[in-house]
């Protein structure tokens, strides 16, 4: 179909955040052969990430490389231990069970979050009246402390008191334990998890939406395409970019969310809903006396993970430049 | 594109359920701040504050607004620094894709990775041996941190999106790169800057562990904090909790309705340029 | 990502970590503390600097001749702050914790001892004391003391038919308990959250069977947890105690459909706006009597200085805090118990329903007593981990502390 063709470059004439792909890398490559100069833009920003995260970061991997005690953390002088920290994390009969959680978590937060999101933002991408006030108060809940978010929930999800419960009694559903039986509390978190990354979602699918011309829709709607063949043909693609990066995002701060579970549940009953962020913290922070050698190993772990994720990303978006 | 009124009107019906449903926790919070301590755990719950007080208001008007302010001033210079160190950033990685920027992106990504309380016990190790402490500069550089690395993702994928026949035409002009930068890019990029400013504000408006870590005992103390004057070492009184929460949402979520206003006027700007 | 890129993302790590390293080298040792103002840390950011307690600290500011200056924290918060701040070498002059945070701070060389700070102690009572005590040094003082006791609903029991006095042992409970039922009331709350809160809440009926700390899963524990976990299936207690603060468990209470809640000397004010009447009894032991309560509050401290010359100084602000009138005050606006028998006297005359209290209180144990020290957070998680499993239907009562007595004797 001609048409088609002709929409597709009428997309990289147009530009919007869609177009990820660089317009012929070869031409304007050859154009400026030294590119060292462009540093000069990333300089406030390289010297930054030194000075602020760079720090965290190696006293982590120092935390975990050493034998700490209470007493070496303060007085200093921790025996280098190696791997042991390590060791005694992955062989911790807890291992396995936290990894579940935390793959689950992830992937159920993420997959709902995304969805959710994505559908509202194609509804509230359609202009109607008070669209625009509606899809600023979905953001509501983010500017909520989430001290407050979490516990409105565990309120909520109260085995006896809780109004979740209490309508479930209407229908005549008996009482779940949603925060306080094994089965049922990584469900619990997961759903207010989801609640909370909606609107992050929203935003950034519906900023991307922003971006694609109008005029693409107008002539598939002139090729008699229905919604759903729209959205596929072109939404879907020419999101894809914006799409993999709330999706990367949503993956590192899925991963390092702990204070809704520790608020909701402490990772409990028994360990039934703690993940690998909430036992790093645990260990850590969580108790009287603080193990801060395997916290920090688990810590790094989760920073394996999250690179792990970033290089599939880097492969993703590399194969799409390819096409 | 035209709608008929009132098929538009019938969407309308259906975004306000989808928005009550997504605000409904934000409800049961405002009822629980009229709440009586008595009436907290009732079952069932009751639905409205039957026998409502006004004391967790009371004790919020009379001890939070301060905090309200501070808040607001470090939210706003964690908008600026953001945008300051990102914006460029996220330019130079798009359109000049300098060597060694690909690492570059992926430190960033390692950098969100760092769990919050790591970082904020590295900064409070940082600012302890500097004396900057429980100071507003502080908190803010240390809000920064929150929305830095995901600014310049979101400028990364955002600017690789504006025409390449747009930049080069400015410098055919004559414009050097910072001019192109500032007159040409930033403009362009409106849109992709206001939500990012909103992202930066929002995260510093609810961050809570920098906060208590790097603030936790000085004058300037964010409505985060605030609310732990109601959490004591055996008991919390959580009407005033709420009523901290509902207070502190009313001007931020003024601000949102505002920005989204100015996001939606941003991209018919952007589209009238081509 | 090619190999050229991955051999630069190397050097920037690696220049990176040169550049903190050396920073982190060289910071320099000194803190603000070598200033005039004394630092005082504390866990009650509930007061403001308008409240009687910072114009108490101000008042003995003055009187020994310096000024202070006073930072409030979230309790949780304040044992890694005080670590991180030894660490640094920028402890604050007085620091007041929560009483099992010492031995922890002890264990780290943190805190001087009453040797080296002579601080006079003679006055607490001992069972207080021993919170604050290891290897037998003394690190601290308390400041005010609270523990657990039983409140329980005065018309709804009479209603049910159950007379308070005569609920003296773990039998006569459970059975008001089913008296309550019977009227379609509800039982007893308490908080068995998995965290310190769970194992201090479970403690009374834990020391009430007869157990030991060092012996989680003798017969005696196994017929603690089996009560509680008797009480969950039975509707004697809801479901909800497993994710439960002291808090939540008093917001259950207020309601007016709980006969009995185990809750602390701190919910006292609250107890005068139920709207009800209630009353205490002491928590039973399982053969009868009242059962040891573990201790509750805070202690004060005197961190470890480089400056060794400040001391004095610090000891006079700490002696001023602790002394029998200052005391009165501080542990009346906190609802504490005064570690002091001469001002527990005091307390009890000027309100009579604290007389239960101050018994309670002197009755009571510290949890990182018996030479526990340091091996008690141990313990206690593997203790509340195993309420929680029982609790949850996940195990058995036995076998859930057979868990933990692996648990907190093993690494």
């Amino acid at each position: 179909m001609p048409s088609t063709t002709e929409t597709s470059t009428a997309v990289r004439d147009q530009g919007g955040a869609a177009t990820a792909a660089p317009p012929g890398p070869p031409p304007s490559r050859a154009r400026r052969p030294s590119r060292w100069w462009a540093w000069g833009f990333l300089a406030p920003v390289t010297i930054y990430l030194a000075a602020f995260y760079a720090y965290p970061l190696y006293r982590n991997v120092e935390l975990s490389l050493r034998e700490y005690t209470v007493r070496s953390f303060v007085q200093g002088g921790a025996p280098f231990a190696g791997l042991d920290n390590y060791r005694t994390v992955l062989t911790d009969p807890a291992f396995v069970p936290t990894l579940t959680h935390t793959v689950v978590f992830t992937a159920a937060s993420l997959a709902f979050q995304f969805t959710i999101g994505m559908a509202l933002a194609l509804f509230f991408h359609q202009h109607f009246p008070l669209s625009r006030t509606l899809r600023a108060l979905i953001l509501v809940p983010w500017l909520l402390p989430l001290i407050v978010s979490a516990s409105t929930w565990s309120w909520l999800l109260n085995s006896d008191s809780g109004l979740v419960n209490a309508a479930l009694g209407v229908v005549g559903i008996d009482p779940v334990n949603w925060l306080t039986s094994p089965g049922w509390s990584l469900t619990s978190v997961i759903i207010a998890n989801v609640w909370i990354g909606i609107p992050f979602n929203l935003v950034v699918l519906y900023s991307g939406l922003q971006a694609i011309p109008t005029e693409m829709y107008e002539a598939s709607a002139l090729d008699g395409a229905t919604g759903w063949q729209r959205f596929w043909g072109i939404t879907f693609p020419l999101l894809r970019p914006v799409s993999l990066i709330t999706l990367l995002l949503g993956l590192v701060y899925t991963l390092k969310v702990f204070d809704l579970i520790w608020i909701m549940t402490k990772g409990g009953p028994t360990s039934s809903s703690a993940t690998l962020a909430t036992w790093s913290y645990r260990l850590g922070f969580g108790n009287l006396l603080p193990e801060f050698g395997p916290g920090a190993a688990i810590g790094n772990l989760l920073i394996v993970l999250a690179l792990i994720a970033g290089l599939v990303y880097i492969r993703i978006e590399r194969r799409q430049q390819l096409r | 594109m035209t709608t008929s009124t009132p098929r538009a009107w019938w969407k309308t019906g259906v975004g306000l359920v989808l928005t009550g449903l997504m605000l409904f926790p934000v409800y049961w919070m405002i009822n629980v701040s009229f709440t009586r301590d008595q009436d907290m755990r009732a079952s069932p719950p009751h639905l409205f504050p039957t026998n409502g007080t006004l004391d967790g208001y009371r004790a919020v008007l009379d001890q939070q607004l301060p905090y309200l302010g501070t808040s607001f001033l470090v939210g706003l210079g964690t908008v600026v620094l953001t945008v300051a160190l990102a914006a460029p950033a996220g330019y130079a990685l798009a359109k000049l894709r300098p060597p060694g920027g690909p690492a570059l992106s992926f430190l960033l990504l390692i950098a969100q990775m760092i769990p919050g309380i790591i970082m904020a016990m590295g900064f409070y190790a940082i600012y302890l041996t500097l004396g900057v402490l429980n100071t507003l500069p502080g908190l803010i550089l240390a809000d920064t941190t929150l929305a830095v690395p995901f600014a310049v993702l979101i400028f990364t994928a955002f600017m690789s999106g504006i025409p390449d026949e747009l930049l080069q035409a400015a410098v055919v002009d004559g414009a050097g790169r910072l001019r192109t930068f500032w007159s040409v890019v930033l403009p362009v990029s409106r849109n992709s800057i206001v939500t990012v400013s909103l992202f930066a504000f929002l995260w510093s408006w609810s961050d809570f562990i920098f906060a208590s870590t790097l603030s936790g005992g000085g004058d300037h103390q964010p409505i985060t904090l605030g609310i732990y004057h109601y959490i004591g070492n055996n008991n919390q009184q959580w009407n005033a909790i709420m009523a901290t929460a509902v207070v502190a949402s009313i001007p931020a979520a003024v601000l949102l309705i505002l920005a989204q206003r100015y996001v939606s006027m941003g991209v018919t700007a952007g589209a009238v340029k081509d | 990502m090619t190999g050229l890129s991955r051999r630069r993302l190397a050097a920037v790590a690696v220049i990176a970590l040169a550049a903190v390293t050396g920073s982190a080298c060289s910071s320099s040792a000194d803190g603000p503390t070598d200033g005039g103002a004394y630092l005082v840390w504390d866990p009650y950011p509930q007061f403001a600097d308008d409240s009687e307690w910072v114009a108490l600290l101000k008042k003995c500011g003055t009187s020994a001749g310096v000024s202070v200056e006073r930072t409030g924290y979230d309790t949780t918060d304040l044992t890694n702050k005080a670590l991180l701040a030894a660490q640094q070498g920028n402890s604050p002059d007085v620091l007041i914790v929560d009483n099992p945070v010492i031995s922890t701070l002890a264990e780290a060389g943190a805190l001087t001892t009453t040797d080296d700070n002579k601080l006079d102690v003679s006055a607490m009572e001992k069972n207080l004391l021993g919170a604050g005590q290891s290897g037998g040094k003394t690190y601290g003082v308390p400041i005010g003391a609270n523990t657990l006791a039983l409140y329980y609903n005065k018309d709804l029991l009479t209603a049910a038919g159950v007379d308070p006095a005569a609920v003296t042992d773990w039998t006569s409970l459970t059975a008001a308990l089913t008296k309550v039922k019977a009227k379609g009331k509800k039982g007893i709350t308490f908080s068995a959250i998995g965290t310190e809160e769970g194992s201090f809440q479970f403690l009374p009926w834990f020391w009430g069977s007869g157990a030991q700390l060092t012996s989680l899963d003798s017969p005696q524990a196994v017929s603690a947890l089996t009560l509680w976990t008797d009480w969950l299936k039975q509707g004697h207690a809801p479901n909800s105690v497993i994710n439960n603060t002291q808090t939540t468990s008093w917001q259950e209470f207020a309601t007016g459909d709980y006969a009995f809640a185990e809750n602390g000397t701190w919910q006292l004010a609250n107890a005068e706006k139920l709207g009800f009447s209630y009353g205490t009894i002491p928590i039973p032991a399982s053969a009868g009597g009242p059962a040891p309560a573990p201790t509750g509050g805070e202690f004060v401290s005197i961190p470890v200085q480089k400056n060794t010359g400040r001391y004095e100084t610090s000891q006079k602000l700490v002696a001023c805090l602790t002394n029998a009138d200052n005391l009165l005050t501080t542990d009346t606006t906190l609802s504490y118990v005064a570690p002091v028998a001469a001002v527990q006297e005091r307390q009890a005359t000027a309100d009579p329903k604290l007389k239960v209290w101050v018994e309670a209180v002197r009755a009571a144990k510290g949890r990182t007593g018996d030479d526990l020290g340091t091996k008690y957070p141990k313990i206690s998680e593997a203790l509340w981990t195993a309420v929680q499993s029982a609790l949850s239907g996940g195990k058995s009562p036995q076998q859930a502390l057979t868990a933990a007595q692996t648990a907190a004797t093993t690494r």
